[in-house]
């Protein structure tokens, strides 16, 4: 099956790409089409950056951050795909790669004429957001070296400081 | 006095031959990182400061002495203890390579409180970066704690076994580091490195037979092991066993290739 658009969730935000040349499934596997997700100038061409919608802000961030895992798709990307993706019906369907099947499933329920596949059921999208996540800081063109790292650190903090419940006041909270 | 070693004249840093890791020759010889902190302790472990050559005013002049000397050029270091950390005591054992160098990205599972993190965060130094995941929340305290002194450091409070759930904290990495010492730990390997590790990256996990296979032979167990990962699309590099440090443990090394050539 074939995938046209695929879904990049990263700490500086969401990001949607149009496949513009898709790798063969049956030579997926073969050196050469690996070799090309490696190569920036092979990979940039395959595809193409539809729209990028970073977080405004750290709060926006861990909210999303926190759907995300769960699997859940938050207003904010629900609405940049409904911008962004063309109407899907049945003469002509559009597929979306996404990395998790929840996401996913939440995605359908959203656009109910829209396709989804995940790293799980083809080879090809995990192969191709594996490039996406590699080359980001490239693909992103409005961002700047570092970037990506410095919303990680911040957003990783952030998140795993809410699932310890840890607060800055207190060191911990013995019980006395 | 407080015995063991201490700093001073008396001691010398060399590098070891992997690059970011040293070794401290005194009256015993130990393996240390340079301490990304300095003055500051993570868990109660030695440092030792040692004077740079490079101290001496390049003019000669007299008065680097007394009140006028210019701050002395210290390094520190702190001591890494292959009873602690199986990192160490794999490099002791003569790994051939960690794949944990300056500059490298590492995928850490199995961070717990953060004491090797600390180690590897020194190693990988300011360019590099440590993802470090722990599920556990009372460990997790701690590696945040860590984290927030070492901005090198990101701690994911998260299962690794559900890797999709941390996706928007990582990204792609050179390295991944297993210590997780779970019965289905070359699954969850595996799944990290499909999602997060480059084609060709190196993959360093910590085998504990006990707590994989408590009933069959520590070798038997190592080497179905070795067996899962190379399914996982690893080709295992190296075996090595954590003696004497570690008892019925191993060090498997491998490169993560994702075409089937």
């Amino acid at each position: 099956m074939s995938v046209d658009y695929l879904l990049h969730e990263s700490s500086v935000g969401y990001a949607i790409f149009q496949v513009i040349h898709q790798p063969d499934t049956v030579g997926n596997r073969l050196k050469e089409v690996q070799d090309a997700v490696q190569d920036l100038a092979k990979f940039g061409k395959m595809i193409k950056l539809i729209s990028f919608a970073p977080f405004q802000g750290a709060a926006q961030a861990l909210e999303n951050a926190n759907d995300v895992s769960e699997g859940m798709a938050s207003d904010f990307l629900v609405s940049l795909l409904e911008i962004n993706l063309p109407k899907s019906g049945k003469k002509h369907k559009i597929t979306l790669g996404v990395s998790d099947k929840n996401l996913a499933g939440s995605i359908k329920a959203a656009f109910p004429g829209l396709e989804c596949e995940t790293a799980d059921t083809s080879e090809v999208v995990q192969d191709m957001l594996r490039g996406i996540r590699q080359h980001s800081s490239k693909l992103l063109k409005q961002l700047q070296d570092g970037d990506v790292e410095r919303a990680q650190l911040g957003l990783g903090h952030a998140y795993s400081r809410a699932r310890v419940k840890f607060s800055v006041q207190k060191n911990d909270n013995h019980i006395i | 006095g407080r015995g063991g070693a201490k700093g001073g004249a008396k001691t010398i840093i060399e590098p070891h031959r992997h690059p970011g890791v040293f070794v401290a020759r005194g009256k015993e010889d130990m393996l240390v990182t340079k301490n990304l902190t300095p003055g500051e302790s993570v868990y109660g472990e030695k440092r030792i400061a040692i004077e740079s050559s490079s101290a001496t005013l390049p003019n000669g002049s007299e008065f680097a002495t007394g009140a006028n000397a210019p701050p002395s050029t210290k390094t520190e270091y702190r001591v890494w203890n292959p009873f602690r950390s199986k990192l160490a005591a794999g490099i002791l054992g003569g790994l051939d390579d960690i794949f944990i160098r300056p500059g490298a990205k590492v995928l850490y599972l199995g961070a717990a409180s953060g004491t090797s993190v600390s180690h590897v965060a020194d190693i990988v130094g300011p360019t590099g970066t440590v993802y470090a995941v722990e599920f556990s929340h009372r460990s997790g305290r701690d590696l945040i704690n860590m984290a927030t002194h070492r901005t090198n450091v990101i701690p994911i409070i998260e299962d690794a076994r559900h890797p999709l759930r941390y996706r928007m904290l990582v990204g792609m990495v050179d390295t991944v580091f297993a210590d997780v010492a779970q019965p289905d730990q070359a699954r969850i390997v595996g799944l990290n490195c499909h999602l997060y590790l480059k084609v060709g990256g190196g993959v360093v996990v910590s085998v504990k037979a006990n707590c994989i296979d408590s009933t069959a032979a520590p070798e038997a167990v190592f080497a179905r092991e070795v067996g899962k990962m190379r399914e996982e699309r690893i080709k295992p590099l190296e075996q090595l066993t954590l003696e004497p440090f570690e008892r019925d443990h191993c060090i498997v090394v491998g490169r993560y290739t994702r075409a089937s050539s």
